[in-house]
């Protein structure tokens, strides 16, 4: 076998005939072209300002075949120039070209123009839903606040999204300040979970910020789904409502573990590295060309572990997992060199071959005891987009659009049978719908 | 008019939000899954008024159940758990019984969402795959959930948070560049946000099939929904290189990361306008930097040595001020800063209380526990807790007699039978030891209680 031949057989597993036969039927099942939309008659205006939580929320509602109209001022959202390391296409952003999925795009600017107002005010009587990110209070001082505007359409779902919320005096005290990813995470208790043990120095035992948009996207995604239930509602009896997500809550409402572990410990939890408080082993190692995630952590799962590596004549100190999780730190650390001493002398390839034929052994015998210690190739973003499996399942999508050229995004995150998302177009230009919005939403 | 702040407080009324209407009042879920995944998905429904009725095997539960942080039970249950379950119905049945699967199948006549996590092609081996409901409920909406998905040829391979996190190249981005400093996202946040997913799937499905009478059928996998978060994918694509580690720094904006205040906290500060920056530079007093070319300009701002240039100015800056005077400032200048907050502060801090995304809930078997609020407050249908997580078996009674119809004798012999069941003596899976089941009306419902 040729070495790709090699690696696709270890990353291929097969199931029985009848399984194969319903997976390929699933494949085309599965194929959005053609399928139903299922917010094909929904207006959804969007008139975040400078923060992406909105622009996502806007997103997630094109995807599902709503008409998004993204409003921002003639000079252009300042979202188009968050990107890592100020690289654009063409004036815009990475970010922004991620998430310009099925929008349209018009200039109106809320912040300084009346007569703006005034036409935003005309669409949203058509609108089912309004995204908002302005300082709590703003909209409602220009006349096109939930309270104005529901007054006109009673069925309209309003999105506001700010740090602190749209009421308590918290929300009044801080409503001047505007929103950032990284404050969201910080302010939510992510970054406390994250990072090295405390005597590892600085700036290694600092709180560590995810690297990613957690705080954003969380908050886009939870302003869509309280959204969607909203609609879900005025689908049933007609009636709209507000809909209010507090940046500052992103991780810690999203989890739930932070506020009951404070108050149930009385103190928060340190930070513990590359451990995990419940599992172990539950992380990553290093090995001979690069990184494996491993996860064993039932006690049949971890014996099958040390057998795969060899490793069985310190099964009697590790045995139950009240021996592995972190509570002593180096007692922890101690088995984690142990594990990683073995581990760096196979391949991520090898080590992956290894568990898979001990798991499918196993299985199938009453003396191995039914443990799945699962072992999996570390992968970066740019090693993930190759995976044939996400090939197969068209995860990823390329475009070729005539102002910014050729790119990939991720899309189609979740496959349904009836009415699946999907992304149609990408095009960004700013004011680039300015007539096709006046010509179908405003002229009478 | 009214002031908009206290317009705004009477309009979501956290204290009254247990009398509004529940958006999915008379929605029922099957819940087949087990650990955070799926439970999680199910829990949002539960929250917004569906009635969840959750699946567990007698003696053995969920495999979360007992899964505690550092071994620490809190009154002999799993105090992270609550909020993962809170609000459903705990039926404990053994799956590999015949009897039981007549009982799911009669379930799933009335159900409108199923939702499972087995590996996959499990519930189809099983006969409780969406080809056997949907045969029995046309109108069904079955959302099944995995680390790589139904089809593909990596779909048999097992998962967890982790593997998903690996997967989609999410724990290779947190930590510091050129080191083997780096760590898995905390708390398996790679199962909550997928279970966010899978709420939001199923709404859509719900909405869709309140327009057309259609079910159908949802393949969630945790590893796709965690792309969705990343552009890095659109970065390699765009530039051929990778955006990678970049420490505490987001590279988005400048100057964007988490510093060190002069009182040994944490803060996070950043600029995500030309406005803002401007302000932060008078807060500084160094408008001087204004004029440099290398900052005027956005992009020219965000280059690697420029950001770094700027990120150092205002770590020089914070390092001699406290964390509560740098608030203040931008509470003043309007720029972003948040004190990195820790499980403690989150727990005790008046505003969350008083907005309801910290909630001090009274259970009627477990007593007080503070339990994290929803992440989006609505003011017509708001989400509520209603009961915490119950012991294994808890509501076999009230699910077989109320919702089922069954009879006394028929629920004794299916308890004969084994084929329904309860806890054991492990904590996660037992009530409280001061607890008296037996006085318990809705355990033993529709029998004689005398307390």
């Amino acid at each position: 076998m040729s070495p790709k031949k090699q690696k696709e057989a270890i990353y291929t597993r097969h199931g029985s005939s009848r399984l194969a036969e319903l997976a390929k039927a699933l494949a085309e099942i599965m194929n959005p072209e053609g399928k139903a939309e299922v917010m094909d008659d929904l207006l959804i205006l969007d008139a975040s300002y400078a923060n992406f939580a909105g622009i996502i929320a806007a997103s997630l509602f094109a995807e599902f075949g709503a008409e998004v109209i993204k409003i921002e001022p003639p000079e252009g959202d300042p979202a188009r120039f968050m990107t890592p390391f100020g690289v654009h296409v063409k004036g815009t952003g990475i970010p922004f070209i991620m998430e310009a999925r099925n929008k349209r795009y018009m200039t109106l600017d809320l912040k300084n123009n009346n007569q703006d107002r005034a036409i935003f005010d005309k669409l949203s009587r058509k609108a089912a839903v309004v995204i908002e990110t302005f300082p709590p209070g703003d909209m409602d001082a220009w006349g096109i606040g939930y309270r104005q505007l529901s007054e006109k359409n009673p069925s309209l779902v309003y999105i506001a999204i700010t740090p602190y919320g749209q009421y308590t005096e918290q929300a009044r005290k801080f409503s001047r300040m505007p929103d950032a990813d990284i404050t969201s995470q910080a302010g939510s208790g992510l970054p406390a979970q994250m990072g090295d043990v405390a005597d590892k120095g600085e700036p290694y035992n600092w709180p560590l910020r995810a690297g990613m948009w957690a705080g954003w996207y969380i908050s886009g995604l939870s302003a869509t789904l309280g959204a969607t239930v909203a609609l879900f509602h005025r689908q049933n009896t007609g009636k709209g409502q507000m809909v209010d997500v507090a940046t500052m809550d992103a991780y810690s409402s999203m989890v739930g573990i932070p506020a009951s572990i404070g108050c149930t410990w009385g103190k928060a939890r340190p930070r513990i590295g590359v451990l995990d408080f419940i599992l172990y082993p539950y992380g990553h190692w290093k090995c001979k060309d690069g990184y494996v995630a491993i996860a064993a952590p039932r006690d049949h799962d971890f014996r099958a572990l040390l057998k795969i590596l060899k490793l069985w004549e310190i099964e009697d100190d590790w045995r139950y997992s009240s021996d592995r999780i972190p509570d002593i730190l180096e007692q922890a650390t101690h088995l984690h060199k142990l594990i990683e001493k073995e581990t760096v002398k196979y391949t991520a390839d090898e080590l992956v071959g290894m568990a898979l034929n001990y798991s499918k052994k196993s299985a199938r015998s009453k003396w191995r005891g039914g443990g799945v210690p699962i072992v999996m190739r570390l992968m970066t973003p740019e090693t993930a987009m190759e995976n044939k499996q996400w090939h197969v399942r068209k995860t990823f999508q390329e475009f070729h659009d005539d102002a910014l050229g050729k790119f990939t995004i991720s899309a189609n995150f979740v496959k349904m049978s009836e009415s699946p998302p999907r992304v149609k177009w990408v095009s960004c230009e700013i004011g680039k719908d300015n007539e096709y919005v006046r010509d179908k939403y405003i002229k009478e | 008019m009214e002031d908009y702040f206290s317009y705004a407080e009477k309009l979501f009324a956290p204290a009254e939000a247990n009398q509004k209407p529940e958006a999915l009042k008379g929605i029922r879920v099957l819940d087949f899954s087990h650990v955070i995944f799926g439970p999680v998905a199910a829990r949002i429904l539960a929250d917004y008024g569906a009635e969840v009725i959750k699946l567990e095997l007698p003696f053995f539960g969920d495999l979360w159940r007992p899964a505690t942080y550092w071994g620490k039970y809190w009154k002999h249950s799993n105090p992270i758990w609550h909020n993962i379950t809170k609000n459903k119905y705990f039926l404990s049945v053994n799956l590999k019984l015949e009897k039981s699967k007549e009982l799911i199948y009669k379930m799933a006549e009335t159900a409108d969402v199923v939702i499972e996590n087995f590996a996959p092609g499990t519930a189809e081996a099983w006969k409780i795959g969406y080809t056997q409901i949907s045969k029995i409920n046309p109108r069904i909406i079955f959302l099944s959930c995995s680390t790589y998905g139904q089809y593909g040829p990596m779909r048999f391979f097992p998962g967890w948070d982790l593997l998903a996190q690996a997967a989609s190249g999410v724990l290779s981005l947190n930590g510091y560049p050129d080191t083997d400093k780096f760590y898995k996202l905390p708390d398996y946040l790679g199962d909550f946000v997928p279970g966010n997913f899978g709420a939001l799937s199923i709404m859509m499905a719900l909405y869709y099939r309140k327009k057309t009478g259609k079910g159908q059928y949802i393949d969630l996998a945790q590893s796709e929904a965690l792309m969705r978060l990343l552009f890095n994918y659109t970065y390699h694509s765009v530039t051929g290189g990778a955006i990678g580690r970049t420490g505490n720094v987001d590279p988005t904006m400048v100057p964007a990361a988490i510093f060190k205040t002069a009182d040994e906290k944490h803060v996070a500060l950043a600029c995500t306008t030309h406005e803002q920056f401007k302000s932060l530079l008078s807060a500084m007093g160094k408008e001087n930097l204004l004029e440099d070319d290398r900052f005027t300009n956005n992009f020219e701002r965000l280059k690697p040595e420029n950001a770094k240039f700027l990120n150092d100015i205002v770590a020089d800056w914070i390092k001699n001020k406290t964390c509560a005077e740098i608030i203040e400032i931008a509470v003043i200048a309007s720029f972003p800063a948040a004190e990195v907050v820790d499980d403690y502060m989150i727990c005790h801090d008046k505003w969350r209380r008083a907005r309801g995304s910290v909630v001090l809930f009274k259970d009627d078997m477990y007593g007080e526990l503070v339990i994290a609020g929803p992440s989006a407050q609505l003011s017509g249908t708001p989400s509520r807790t209603k009961w915490l997580a119950r012991p294994l078996g808890y509501h076999n009674r009230i699910v077989l007699k109320k919702f089922l119809g069954m009879s006394e004798e028929e629920i004794r012999s299916l308890e004969k039978k084994k084929v329904i069941g309860t806890f054991d003596d492990r904590p996660g899976l037992k009530p409280p030891v001061y607890y008296n089941l037996d006085e318990d009306t809705i355990c033993n419902y529709g029998k004689e209680v005398c307390k």
